[in-house]
């Protein structure tokens, strides 16, 4: 039976001897059997429902949000939190909850811009430092391996240094830290999918070597980036909250979590609601995304299927 | 992957909980430092060893031990032990008490002064004071602008490094003679000033360019160590003149994070501080071990506009125009007690203070007439220069800063706020990077041109060392100013200093913010502590009771 798949990137199955043209019913069960497998494990649709939540959050957050997140009412300020004030008021009397639910759209954004950043030069040096080998490999991955050994957090904070602290230039530090990551995995990946038959096949009726590597070597290594990226999400959520946290990424009055967890640290004793609630927000979007990033290395896996 | 994430989710519980770490960190580390130390933690050790030692936490190091190069209080803090000065201020005021001179005459016409020295000083590296040492020390300051309070002070600019004092002689081993240009009415006051402290010639050229790391003086403390950022260590000269000090050592520990500092010296890691919380304020009045000490007012907190930048903030309007829309009144609430509205660049508590003048007030309306007056209706993008340590005057920088910017949006003017160290800020504010900036002044000799001078007037408006980051030129004022250096009966003077702040009201080169009583917070254990107005004092007459 012929049906168009509406995945975008069919996954073959690894045993299928298809070139390029995968079994679309195999395929099809194999993304159904994943996302069942992410409902059905308990910790993964926990993470699911957290990002499902921030996202939501995030696209009705003036709907949500009983305050505007700048609005000032230094006379009411370090409320403690009330039916007025959800989560009480900062140290300039703004509104917490309105700040920390305006705060998950910066938090999305930096997810994807970084994350974004990240995978599209992660994937392409390692697509081509595994494809090529020899030579260019060598050079991409020896840079690769210099990134690997500087703490990411001080390589982003190095990074700010040069570029200026602001929210843009820290998202593209957190997504030039995240490189590394993703260019090991794509090239580990196309090291073992280029041995492949399918590959020489492709190879064999003159495929040109950039067609071979979009069209028929990237495209099977999805699975990993997948995982990859929800992964990092968390740890580029995190990272940037740090930089803030520092005073190199968001800057006022932007409700950015870490800038508020920084700004609220003077007033722990008498005012622990300032903190808590931003830090408990990082606390469970990360949390999130590396529950679901978990849950989708275990489904995606073949190998661990029974 | 799986550690990758229980390390990121380890992380997470650490940013969370990042205050309390550290500080639990800094308590043990601090436990171990005061055990070898003989803090008043333990006072087993303490008495073992003889040792009284105070720790004074604070939240900027020093930027050099040689105050004659630098501005900055928390410089002084540390040099007002080293050094003395040939006059000292009396213990709670500004006027002064024999210190290095024993007596002073002034000639009828007040431009010659002889000063009688002490003959049984020495500097704590054994040599000797001498009339020759003060002429050393005076005519170094003259060599060059990088002697930053003496051009403040004696109008000394590049063209002209001596100022107002022509020559420095000695008359005597003993004796001393300055020569003025013109009288200068607050001269004696200002010789008392730390800045002037005197300085060992022979240390000086031996450690040359390091000698801001090497002072020596005859105070009474002696440098021992410098670990920048971290510590200084001055310990009890028993050879001191004056009063010997009662306590053996004197730490200063630099602790960037107030609450971190606050929480040091409930556990009893440190002995004072400056930079309170304005919050923790009544945490420390309710602790049965702690104390509030306040110091005197005699400061003034302020958002200068650089009126020598092109732009908006050239325009007269425009100035008027931000000082009509910040409600000062709600900013004030920031200090939380401790801070009074100002509306005059010098502090209440000083003569010659112009009450007269009404403060702008908080008009949004009246504020956006006059920008559309000026042609800036629809607003503009400006940059606000804030530092991140806690000052005397300014508690709360970066919160009064992003308190500024919202008010400011209300009219349109959207504010960037840029924060720096300490040090930096002072180096950019001084090159007039700012459009608008926060910074502060305490009194150095209770004098109004200790304040209007240094701060407003256009010799001061020097890029690269500017007092006057406003960039403030205005002829008048300027006239008005020196004519009040020179003339000598205080009533004249009055009336001239009454004047000048009239034409600075209505020219508004800054927003003036508040006048602080700053607080300090201590054991219960530190006695006889008087601070002094002018912002820090020498520590040889506390103690601290066992």
């Amino acid at each position: 039976m012929h049906h168009l798949s509406l995945q975008p990137n069919p996954l073959p199955d690894p045993n299928s001897a298809n070139i390029g043209e995968p079994e679309q019913t195999k395929s099809s069960k194999l993304w159904l059997d994943s996302a069942m497998r992410i409902v059905k494990s308990k910790t993964s649709f926990i993470g699911l429902c957290i990002i499902l939540i921030l996202i939501l959050t995030a696209i009705l957050a003036p709907i949500i949000a009983t305050n505007s997140p700048t609005d000032q009412d230094i006379i009411n300020r370090y409320q403690p939190p009330s039916s007025e004030h959800f989560l009480g008021t900062d140290e300039l009397g703004r509104d917490i909850f309105s700040r920390i639910v305006y705060g998950s759209r910066i938090s999305i954004q930096i997810g994807v811009i970084a994350v974004g950043i990240a995978m599209i030069i992660g994937v392409l040096l390692g697509g081509i430092a595994g494809y090529f080998g020899r030579w260019i490999d060598q050079i991409i991955m020896r840079i690769i391996d210099i990134m690997m050994a500087f703490p990411s957090i001080l390589l982003a904070i190095a990074l700010v240094a040069v570029l200026g602290p602001g929210l843009t230039n820290a998202m593209i530090a957190v997504g030039i830290v995240g490189i590394p990551q993703f260019a090991r995995i794509v090239r580990s990946a196309v090291l073992s999918i280029k041995e492949t038959e399918y590959i020489e096949a492709a190879k064999s009726i003159g495929a040109k070597n950039g067609r071979v590597l979009m069209q028929h070597v990237l495209p099977n290594c999805v699975a990993p980036i997948i995982v990859q990226t929800t992964l990092s999400i968390g740890t580029a959520i995190l990272d940037a909250a740090g930089l803030s946290f520092l005073g190199l990424g968001a800057q006022p009055p932007t409700p950015e979590w870490g800038a508020m967890l920084s700004d609220g640290q003077a007033a722990i004793q008498n005012a622990p609601w300032v903190v808590a609630f931003p830090g408990l927000a990082i606390f469970f979007v990360v949390l999130g995304f590396n529950l679901l990033g978990d849950g989708l290395r275990d489904a995606l896996d073949p190998r661990l299927k029974q | 992957m799986k550690k990758r994430n229980l390390l990121a989710l380890f992380s997470l519980l650490f940013a969370i909980v990042l205050f309390v770490s550290a500080c639990s960190d800094d308590a043990n580390s601090t436990d171990s430092d005061s055990d070898a130390n003989a803090n008043d933690d333990d006072q087993a050790t303490e008495e073992a060893s003889g040792e009284k030692t105070l720790i004074f936490g604070r939240g900027a190091d020093s930027i050099q031990l040689d105050p004659s190069k630098v501005t900055d209080g928390e410089s002084i803090y540390v040099t007002n032990q080293i050094y003395d000065t040939l006059v000292r201020y009396k213990e709670e005021n500004t006027e002064v008490k024999p210190a290095l001179a024993t007596e002073w005459t002034p000639s009828e016409d007040g431009l010659t002064w002889t000063f009688k020295l002490r003959d049984d000083v020495k500097f704590h590296d054994g040599t000797d004071f001498t009339a020759e040492d003060v002429v050393y020390n005076f005519e170094r300051w003259a060599t060059s602008a990088e002697y930053i309070y003496y051009g403040y002070m004696f109008g000394a600019s590049e063209d002209d490094l001596g100022g107002i004092i022509e020559k420095v002689e000695a008359t005597g081993d003993y004796e001393v003679k300055f020569t003025l240009s013109e009288p200068n009415a607050p001269f004696l006051q200002t010789l008392a000033m730390p800045p002037f402290g005197i300085a060992s010639p022979d240390a000086i050229k031996e450690h040359g360019e390091d000698y801001f790391k090497n002072p020596v003086g005859t105070g009474p403390f002696v440098f021992e160590e410098w670990v920048p950022d971290d510590s200084i260590t001055v310990t009890k000269n028993e050879n001191y003149f004056g009063e010997v000090a009662n306590v053996d050592k004197v730490i200063f520990r630099t602790i960037p994070d107030n609450g971190a500092r606050f929480m040091e010296l409930q556990s009893g890691s440190i002995d004072m501080m400056t930079g309170l919380n304005p919050q923790d304020i009544q945490t420390a009045e309710s602790d049965e071990n702690l104390q509030i000490i306040r110091r005197p007012s005699m400061n003034v907190s302020y958002m200068a506009m650089n009126t020598g930048k092109e732009g908006p903030m050239s325009e007269k309007l425009v100035r008027q125009a931000i000082n009509l829309a910040i409600d000062k009144e709600k900013l004030i609430t920031l200090y939380e007690g401790i801070g009074k509205a100002a509306k005059n660049p010098i502090p209440p508590s000083l003569w010659g203070y112009n009450d007269e003048i009404e403060d702008y007030g908080y008009d949004v309306e009246k504020a956006k007439a006059l920008l559309a007056e000026a042609g800036y209706a629809d607003g503009f993008d400006i940059t606000l220069y804030t530092f991140a340590n806690p000052r005397p005057y300014m508690p709360q920088p970066k919160v009064t800063a992003q308190a500024i910017q919202e008010m400011l949006k209300e009219v349109n003017i959207n504010v960037e706020i840029i924060e720096n160290d300490w040090d930096t800020h002072l180096s950019v504010t001084e090159n007039g990077e700012h459009d608008m900036a926060f910074l502060g002044w305490t009194g150095d000799n209770g004098d109004p041109d200790n304040f209007l001078y240094v701060l407003l007037d256009k010799d001061n408006a020097k890029m690269g060392s500017a007092g006057n980051i406003a960039f403030y030129k205005s002829d008048e004022v300027h006239d008005l100013l020196k004519e009040a250096q020179t003339e000598m009966d205080q009533e004249k003077r009055t009336e001239l200093y009454l004047k000048a702040q009239e034409l600075i009201h209505e020219d508004a080169p800054w927003f003036p913010i508040a006048h602080t009583t700053p607080p300090i917070a201590a054991s219960k254990k530190v006695v006889d502590y008087v601070p002094h107005p002018t912002g820090s004092e020498p520590f040889n007459l506390l103690d601290i009771k066992q």
